[in-house]
């Protein structure tokens, strides 16, 4: 029985948002409540069997039943159904599968997405009032997108979950956006979609290259993963296909150059929309080069390490001047990811078991605390109708609750000790400090530069805190609106949405240690293990296995800082 | 003509001739009654050719087949998707024809089919000729009864100069490959007759013969609306009525495709460098300036026409790759089987997406303009979220029936860059392949945007015909459900394309083929 659900989970979770909007299609449209209620429902059964996914990810155990697979960070759970593989003779050369499955790394990714998707449609209940139906129903759709991409370990399924998500925001942003709406969905989807066409042709490139090297034309990961490890790959090759594979990747992040959709889709968008785009879709193009650029092609990523990590730090300080100067509260927060996904770059090119650790921890932090920044700056405008700085202020006052919860996510942001983002950004830092020995490793100026990025942060945030909170009472005429929320101050549903993120943010702050060290055996196995030359094969298991027991190196290293800043 | 020829190999295209000939007859009779019945009688006749079809694409050829037709799985696979695809088309246009041009207009869609089938099955340049006249002429006047507009005559018209015109370049074409060669079989069946096997033992070194080959290729160029030979495109497309222009984007294309295969990749004449060359430039040259056009434009039967031009230059890029040249061939490397799968599911998404706009009126009249289907989502959710599925599916947006006819026609440009001379030019035009995808998706996000995002200014009335309804839903639900599971439809035509590879490859290639990628092989 555990054996067939642990096969078939998975598939629940991806599929089962999408069935509940089919369920959504046949309801009246103008039934409103019994559209919420539904779409609520269906996005916390999903919620539900993803806890399930957790508990059986972490019990499911190799083939001879010794080692548990969550331990030794391989892939589990996964399930593979022929899709395009052939039994005839002619056709043998081909594996293409529906396979998923979910490792240290993917696994808290996809309850990412499970946790929040719930908080955003119990959030836009009174933000969205026409065409309900569709707007809950596309944000079930996109859920089921979001999490397969987080599951697939086959490239060519990847690449379609990771398309397919874009055609619910474009609707999202395009039907329910501010006045700009349009020019910004179509915006959003262009950019994305011209910098995705690459990375498919890299896609097909990249399995003509298994199949030139082992006659089997396939896209599974692990397959791929392989034939980098032997080297089957030519370098020069290699340098071509990261540079298609970046082209999707890094519009998606985005990354310095090519972030210019992103403030406009952000500002456009309805408030659970900049959430999911801030919170999971810009994870897409990360979890994109830690999961295909860097373990399938370890000589380019070494290669390209240098002039990646130059413009992850452009993107730190260029976003986080921007966003100091922005008179625009989403627009800040906008920046406020450019700059911070930046950092994110930073840790996963230091190539180091900190930087990347810290990399995907700071994947889940940047969600949990730009979500709620974005639902914030939501709330706000359902008041205030304006989400400029100058036309409110001095409302800490007036609005209690919502002046606690803004401080208490701009401080998560900031990276207080104690708090998630310190975490992540911690541990990026340290790992592009100590990464040194290689050509690729980039130390100490990287990081000074990095951590500059850091101050400005502190600056921005306070900075809006401070002009939104303090100093004399502002509100524009008429306001505030409370046809909808009925309450000036946050109401219970508000609360609702937030205090479960704040939980976490609290949680990964004072804990991390259970997530980290899923994430950190899986990033060695999955990702360093195929980059950088690693001891043999049979001292290295001895040393994870010492790991996964002892307190590691890395976790003093936290805990002390953390300590440090505590005092 | 050869006196082996079986009359029974040409089942499927004698049962619709047959077909034609009862709907006109009873098209003209007095009593209402049997002019209802052309339609249905028509219909049945597809059907009956498609299972026909289906018996000879699931089949090998068979070995001692004629001299100028052949009865093999290729010539099958266009039998089965020319009557698939041609029995949506009936009833995309089912309420189309007034009540006394009933008989004539589903006559010619049925001729029209018949020369499709012939075009596949010709082995000889007469009968390519025949095949692809037939399939060509009856359209010619099926414009013009499409529509009271008088935009239609005059697109008939021009579209009938046009093609008379490539039909003459053509066949001039035809004419200095029979002098060079002294024969006009092609002969696909064997490595020793016909164009084949003169090309096997001499090359192209022969000037008359590559004259005539460029000739005949341009002269195809004008059933594919490829550059230079697609400036009627626009215009005959948009003067046509909507069900009939779904037509155009599938039944001359087919065709052109067909013979271009025929004529160019199974005689191995697309290895010579000069027409190699030739294809490269005209396949760059459509994909850009389709998409290039389709952005200027605001009518959308003007953008789907652009389009049409744009998807013909990536069905190039299938024919640029030939057929799998390594022995153990696969579903992606096999440039053929990736252009007849394109074409099939081309013709869906093409048709489906032209019958949501016969199937709206605006202040009267059929639905053109971008702004006319504003509001649709709300006023028809199906025929909206149709509409979308086949523009999505244009754009080759996953997981529809585009995308796996994209990720087909792509991965086979990328298997010829292990070696030999063409694996860079392959390479690039991939690369320039998808940039263009990535120009088409702004203009097909357009209409998308059109009928999701913007409001209704005006009332939108409806045809009111239920078989016109279905059409649209059933055209929606193929496209997706080859997105879903391409397999099958792609074992189909990868076994049709093997009657190329093997015709390709039994000899020992001549000088023109001797770079053949040997690298590629695994061992």
């Amino acid at each position: 029985m555990t054996e067939l659900l642990g096969k078939w989970v998975l598939t629940i979770v991806i599929f089962a948002p999408l069935a509940w909007a089919l369920i959504l299609a046949f309801i009246p449209a103008s039934a409103h409540s019994t559209i919420r209620r539904n779409a609520i429902t269906g996005s916390l059964v999903t919620l539900v069997i993803s806890l399930g996914m957790l508990l059986l990810y972490f019990q499911q155990k190799t083939g001879d039943g010794e080692q548990y697979l969550s331990q030794i960070g391989e892939f589990a759970l996964v399930t593979q159904v022929p899709w395009l593989g052939e039994e005839s003779g002619t056709l043998s050369a081909i594996d293409v599968s529906y396979k998923v499955g979910v490792d240290g790394i993917s696994v808290w990714l996809v309850l990412l997405t499970t946790l929040l998707t719930p908080l955003v449609v119990w959030g836009s209940f009174s933000g969205i009032r026409e065409r309900v139906k569709e707007y809950y129903a596309l944000m079930l759709v996109l859920e089921s997108g979001m999490i397969g991409v987080f599951c697939a370990m086959d490239l060519l399924l990847f690449y379609i979950f990771f398309e397919f998500t874009l055609v619910p925001m474009f609707l999202i942003i395009g039907i329910w956006g501010s006045s700009e709406r349009r020019r910004a969905a179509v915006k959003f989807f262009i950019y994305t979609l011209a910098g995705s066409m690459l990375t498919f042709a890299g896609v097909l490139y990249i399995a003509f290259q298994a199949y030139f090297a082992d006659g089997v034309f396939t896209f599974d990961l692990l397959k791929l993963y392989a034939l980098a490890e032997r080297g089957a790959i030519p370098v020069d090759i290699q340098k071509w296909l990261f540079l298609a594979m970046a082209a999707g990747f890094a519009i998606k992040v985005p990354l310095f150059p090519f972030h210019t959709w992103l403030p406009l889709a952000h500002t456009e968008a309805p408030a659970g929309g900049s959430v999911i785009l801030a919170a999971v879709l810009l994870k897409l193009g990360t979890y994109g080069f830690l999961r295909i650029s860097l373990p399938m092609l370890p000589d380019a990523t070494e290669y390209f390490a240098h002039m990646m990590a130059v413009v992850a730090i452009i993107g730190i300080i260029y976003g986080a001047l921007a966003a100091w100067i922005q008179k625009d509260l989403k627009k800040l927060v906008a920046y406020s990811s450019v700059s911070h996904l930046g950092f994110c770059i930073l840790g996963m090119f230091s190539l180091e078991p900190a930087g990347l650790t810290g990399s995907v921890i700071y994947m889940l932090n940047h969600g949990l605390s730009t979500g709620a920044l974005f639902f914030l700056v939501g709330m706000l405008y359902e008041r205030y109708h304006t989400r400029r700085f100058a036309d409110v202020s001095g409302l800490a006052r007036k609005m209690p609750w919502l002046a606690f919860f803004l401080i208490f996510f701009a401080l998560s942001s900031v990276a207080l000790p104690g708090l998630n983002g310190f975490v992540g950004e911690f541990l990026v830092l340290v790992g592009t400090f100590t990464s040194s020995g290689r050509p690729s490793a980039l130390g100490i100026t990287y990081a000074a530069f990095a951590a500059l990025g850091i101050i400005l942060s502190a600056v921005y945030l306070l900075h809006l805190c401070g002009a939104v909170l303090f100093g004399p009472l502002k509100e524009p005429e008429h306001t505030p609106d409370t046809e909808h929320v009925k309450t000036v101050d946050l109401n219970f549903r508000e609360i609702g949405v937030l205090a479960p993120i704040a939980a976490l943010c609290l949680f990964l702050g004072v804990y991390p240690r259970p997530v980290l060290d899923n994430i950190q055996t899986s990033v060695d196995r999955q990702v360093l293990a195929r980059i950088v030359e690693q001891p043999p094969l049979s001292n290295w298991d001895d040393r994870r296995v010492v790991e996964v027991d002892q307190p590691s190196a890395l976790d003093s290293q936290l805990v002390a800082a953390t300590e440090g800043g505590a005092r | 003509m050869s006196p082996h020829l079986h009359w029974s190999v040409l089942r499927p295209e004698i049962t619709l001739l047959v077909g034609a000939i009862l709907c006109m007859i009873f098209g003209v009779g007095r009593e209402n009654a049997l002019r209802k019945l052309v339609a249905p009688i028509g219909l049945i006749t597809l059907l009956i050719a498609m299972l026909l079809s289906w018996a000879q694409a699931t089949t090998p050829g068979s070995p001692e087949a004629p001299v100028g037709l052949l009865a093999d799985s290729f010539a099958g696979y266009f039998g089965l998707i020319g009557a698939a695809v041609g029995a949506l088309i009936f009833l995309v246009n089912w309420h189309l024809p007034v009540k006394g041009e009933r008989g004539e207009f589903f006559g010619l869609i049925l001729c029209s089919v018949a020369g499709l089938i012939l075009t596949g099955r010709s082995d000889d340049l007469i009968t390519l000729f025949l095949g692809l006249e037939l399939t060509s002429v009856p359209t010619y006047v099926l414009i013009a009864l499409s529509s009271n507009n008088l935009r239609a005559p005059e697109s008939s018209s021009k579209y009938f100069f046009l093609g008379a015109m490539s039909a003459a370049i053509m066949v001039y074409g035809f004419s200095f490959i029979y002098g060079a060669t002294g024969t006009t079989v092609i002969g696909g069946a064997s490595s020793e007759l016909g164009l084949k096997g003169y090309v096997l033992a001499n090359g192209l070194s022969n000037p008359i013969l590559l004259v005539g080959l460029v000739l005949s290729v341009g002269g195809l160029a004008f059933k594919l609306a490829a550059v230079p030979f697609h400036f009627y495109a626009a215009d005959v497309y948009q003067g046509a009525a909507s069900p009939v222009t779904g037509l155009l984007g599938f039944l001359p294309k087919a065709a052109g495709f067909a013979a271009l295969i025929r004529l160019i990749v199974s005689t191995g004449a697309s290895n010579d460098a000069v027409v190699f060359w030739t294809l490269w430039i005209i396949c760059l040259a459509t994909m850009t300036t389709g998409n290039v056009l389709a952005l200027l434009q605001r009518n959308v039967k003007r953008i789907l026409a652009y389009s049409s031009i744009s998807h013909s230059g990536y069905m190039l890029i299938g024919v640029l790759v030939g057929p799998a040249l390594v022995a153990d061939g696969n579903l992606f490397n096999d440039g053929v089987a990736a252009v007849m799968f394109y074409l099939a599911v081309y013709g869906v998404m093409n048709l489906g997406a032209f019958a949501v706009l016969a199937y709206l009126i605006r202040r009267g009249e059929s639905a053109e303009e971008l702004s006319d289907l504003n509001g649709l989502w709300r006023a028809e959710p199906v025929a909206a979220l149709a509409l979308a599925v086949c523009v999505f599916s244009l754009m080759g947006f996953p997981p529809t029936a585009g995308f796996a006819g994209k990720v087909y026609v792509f991965s086979g440009a990328f298997s010829l860059s292990s070696a030999g001379p063409f694996a860079k030019p392959m390479i690039a035009l991939a690369v320039l392949g998808v940039i263009n995808a990535a120009i088409g998706a702004v203009y097909y996000l357009r209409i998308v945007a059109a009928c999701y995002l913007d409001e209704e200014r005006e009332p939108l009335d409806y045809v009111p015909s239920g078989t016109l309804r279905f059409a649209v839903t059933l055209c929606a639900l193929i496209t997706l459900a080859f997105g879903l599971w391409p397999r099958d439809l792609m074992r189909l035509s990868r076994q049709a394309s093997s009657q190329i590879v093997v015709q390709a490859t039994a000899e020992p290639p001549a000088e023109a083929l001797v770079s053949l990628p040997e690298t590629a092989d695994p061992e």
